[in-house]
């Protein structure tokens, strides 16, 4: 009787064992959760793995690349059958493919492109993202339409375009192509794009705040002509500023259009106020269902040639929105 | 010796007409010369130095002929003593000589402005630094207080809510659940303090730690999920983004509700440090331990309520920084108690306690934004700030060691 009911326990154990094994167990790694932008990335990646029934872990790298590689050997060490990793340091790519390579697990990576040649060093590693230059050309087209529409938008009259920017954290792409692109759509639309001052304000509010503070008064705000933000928390800083000096507050002799990217709530509620010209939507929603939909299909050792570009990729494409056009 | 004596006080009062006569002869020349672009309203900075500078000289007291001799004798030591003062100055000089925009009334009051939330901190963490400790839980408070107070006062419409279903509750709840928060944590620093006497720096290292997690878990709360809380009411942002007298002349900008908050405040400090028993206690227990409990003085008591005191300033600074701000994230006040001690140093609050004034630290977070406001200012790289920052602590500590050894 014992010898049955221990035999009956094994079996039971194989086979609760063996369903697990079965089901994909994804290991993601965010570089922030306080982060407006990732945290619709990681709710759309929670609800397309329970829709595709895959167990996903999510792990905080705390913007410490150390600590996400702690939490990525975690993972390999937990036995995730595949690795969605946002890194913190885009340069750091090459120490978590190696990880993934010694394991021989699949890893996707999202929102901040490893260079190609590391990605190239592992036929596993994938990216999934928007490209930046496409969120760079948007904002710029969205100020360049502004200024065609509104001809008292050019303040002093001398068809050029003043305007400064409030970078993201040093080194990441989409701080270098966003930068690059918008000023260069600006220009292509043949309008002369003057940089009266540039700063990086780390994608956050507060910091874009004070700089944009000190901007205004050490340009003069009559001086300034556009304000073109890399993300929507460092523009609402810049609306924040503008307003304590009774910018933007709707008196239309006193407005300087601000840009952003991401196109999150408080921005969209700035827009709807006035406050705000427009944002550029990156996707989150898609791209975090498309990492987990190819992170699925590599686990189950699908083949995904099909679904990506140069054997490597997967672009989200990105959305223009100004005002009254809330998605 | 009789001429000394008078020397200081007479140069003080030709040179303050001197300036006063140049501000008033710019005033009225600078429309007609087109200096309008060049000088702004210097005049009106020359002025007001001037005038100051003539009513000290004149009001000033007739030195001893002992002051006067050691005053002279220890002019290095002036230079020495006030170094960062000085450095200041001559900052000040070439930031207006490179970006004369520096010269606006609308600076200046942009400069008190920024400092009075500092100088709040400045307050609340002088008391840590009056009995030879330190509060390192001071900036992750202002989180915590920033958070919770946000949390509540988000508008009805705002399409990601914190608490979807609370409806728009009176401005000051909020408040005091943010103050009340950091008082707790106040409490619990000085519990550590005062019963295990622990050095200051580990208990509120701990609490550091304790306030940021738990401000974190508050803030991943769903629906939140770490998302920066904005859609903030009007009505609540109003406490930091008023401005008093707003264009009671034209271009005018108002000054900013924080600098009279921040003076009550100070003057309300400055009462109890020296007004009141509890004050003398501090500086006695900063001076000397043993003997302040010799004296009968309840420690216990007194560092609990120290530290209390402090985490309601430091919640009070929050809840300013998330109205100014229109928003709040769990990394708010992050290394406001570095540039909060800074400050305090830079005043001439001695780390090694039971020295240190109101006026020198209102002077210290003065000096400290200036600086750093004038070095945003004429845009230098943020990495520059951070080592000038640095330099300006060491040599402010030095020289606070300095003077603490020739006594």
């Amino acid at each position: 009787m014992r010898k049955v009911f221990i035999t009956a326990l094994i079996l039971v154990l194989a086979i609760a064992s063996c369903s697990f094994a079965d089901g994909v167990k994804i290991g993601a790694g965010i570089y922030r959760f306080n982060d407006a932008f990732m945290l619709r990335f990681r709710n759309a990646m929670s609800a397309e793995s329970e829709k595709a029934g895959a167990e996903i872990d999510i792990a905080d790298g705390r913007d410490d690349q150390p600590t996400q590689d702690a939490q990525i050997d975690e993972f390999i060490a937990g036995g995730v059958n595949v690795l969605i990793v946002n890194l913190v340091d885009r340069m750091a790519a090459q120490g978590t493919i190696d990880k993934a390579k010694s394991a021989d697990i699949p890893v996707v990576f999202i929102n901040r492109e490893p260079p190609l040649e590391v990605l190239n060093t592992y036929v596993k590693a994938y990216y999934v993202g928007a490209k930046a230059e496409e969120s760079g050309i948007f904002s710029g087209q969205l100020i360049v339409d502004y200024f065609k529409s509104h001809p008292e938008a050019d303040k002093n009259h001398d068809g050029k375009l003043q305007f400064v920017l409030l970078k993201g954290q040093n080194g990441h792409q989409d701080m270098i192509l966003r930068s690059k692109y918008s000023v260069e759509t600006i220009r292509d639309a043949g309008i002369e794009p003057v940089e009266l001052a540039s700063a990086i304000a780390n994608w956050d509010k507060l910091e874009a705040m004070k700089i944009m503070n000190a901007f205004i008064m050490s340009i003069g705000p009559e001086n300034i002509e556009a304000v073109i933000a890399n993300n929507d928390e460092m523009a609402l800083g810049a609306v924040e500023a503008l307003k304590a000096q009774d910018y933007n507050k709707g008196d239309p002799s006193m407005y300087i259009p601000v840009v952003g990217v991401d196109a999150n709530a408080s921005a969209l509620e700035a827009m709807d106020k006035g406050e705000m010209l427009g944002t550029v939507l990156n996707d989150a929603d898609g791209q975090g269902s498309a990492a987990v939909k190819l992170a699925v299909s590599l686990a189950q050792g699908k083949d995904v040639s099909g679904e990506v570009t140069d054997g490597k990729y997967i672009w989200v494409p990105y959305q223009k929105v100004t005002r009254g056009e809330k998605q | 010796m009789a001429e000394t004596k008078s020397r200081s006080k007479r140069l003080m009062t030709t040179g303050g007409i001197i300036f006063l006569v140049l501000g008033i002869i710019l005033y009225f020349a600078k429309e007609p010369m087109g200096l309008n672009r060049k000088i702004y309203d210097l005049p009106i900075f020359l002025i007001i130095i001037g005038l100051c500078s003539a009513i000290k000289g004149y009001m000033a007291k007739d030195k001893t002929e002992e002051e006067a001799a050691l005053a002279g004798k220890t002019f290095t030591e002036f230079l020495t003593n006030n170094a960062i003062l000085l450095a200041m100055l001559v900052l000040v000089v070439v930031i207006c000589i490179l970006q004369p925009r520096f010269m606006q009334i609308r600076v200046a009051l942009d400069i008190l402005t920024q400092s009075s939330t500092k100088l709040i901190m400045a307050l609340g963490i002088c008391f840590a630094l009056l009995i030879a400790g330190t509060d390192l839980s001071a900036g992750r408070m202002v989180g915590l207080a920033a958070v919770i107070s946000a949390s509540m006062m988000q508008t009805a419409t705002y399409a990601n809510r914190f608490f979807p279903d609370l409806p728009q509750v009176a401005v000051w709840i909020p408040i005091v659940a943010a103050v009340l928060a950091c008082m707790v944590c106040g409490a619990l620093n000085g519990f550590l303090v005062a019963k295990y006497e622990m050095h200051p720096f580990i208990a509120t290292l701990a609490t550091q730690v304790m306030i940021y997690g738990a401000c974190s878990l508050y803030f991943d709360m769903p629906p939140n999920n770490s998302q920066p809380i904005g859609g903030i009411r009007p009505d609540f942002a109003q406490i930091g983004q008023l401005r008093l007298f707003n264009g009671l002349w034209k271009g005018f900008p108002g000054i900013s509700i924080l600098i009279p908050i921040s003076i009550v405040i100070c003057i309300a400090i400055w009462f109890i440090l020296n007004k009141t028993v509890f004050g003398k206690n501090v500086y006695a227990i900063g001076g000397n331990r043993e003997a302040a409990v010799v004296a009968g003085i309840n420690v216990f008591r007194n560092i609990m309520f120290i530290f209390i005191l402090a985490s309601f300033l430091y919640g009070i600074a929050g809840v300013l920084e998330a109205a100014r701000t229109a928003g709040a994230t769990n990394n708010y006040g992050n290394g406001y108690e570095t540039d909060a001690i800074a400050a305090c140093v830079v005043g001439g609050v001695s780390m090694s306690g039971g020295i240190g004034k109101v006026g020198g630290i209102v002077m210290g977070v003065l000096i400290f934004t200036v600086i750093q406001y004038g070095l945003q200012f004429i845009n230098v790289s943020p990495m520059w700030q951070q080592v000038i920052k640095g330099v300006i602590i060491a040599v402010a500590v030095a020289i606070d060691l300095t003077k603490y050894r020739r006594k």
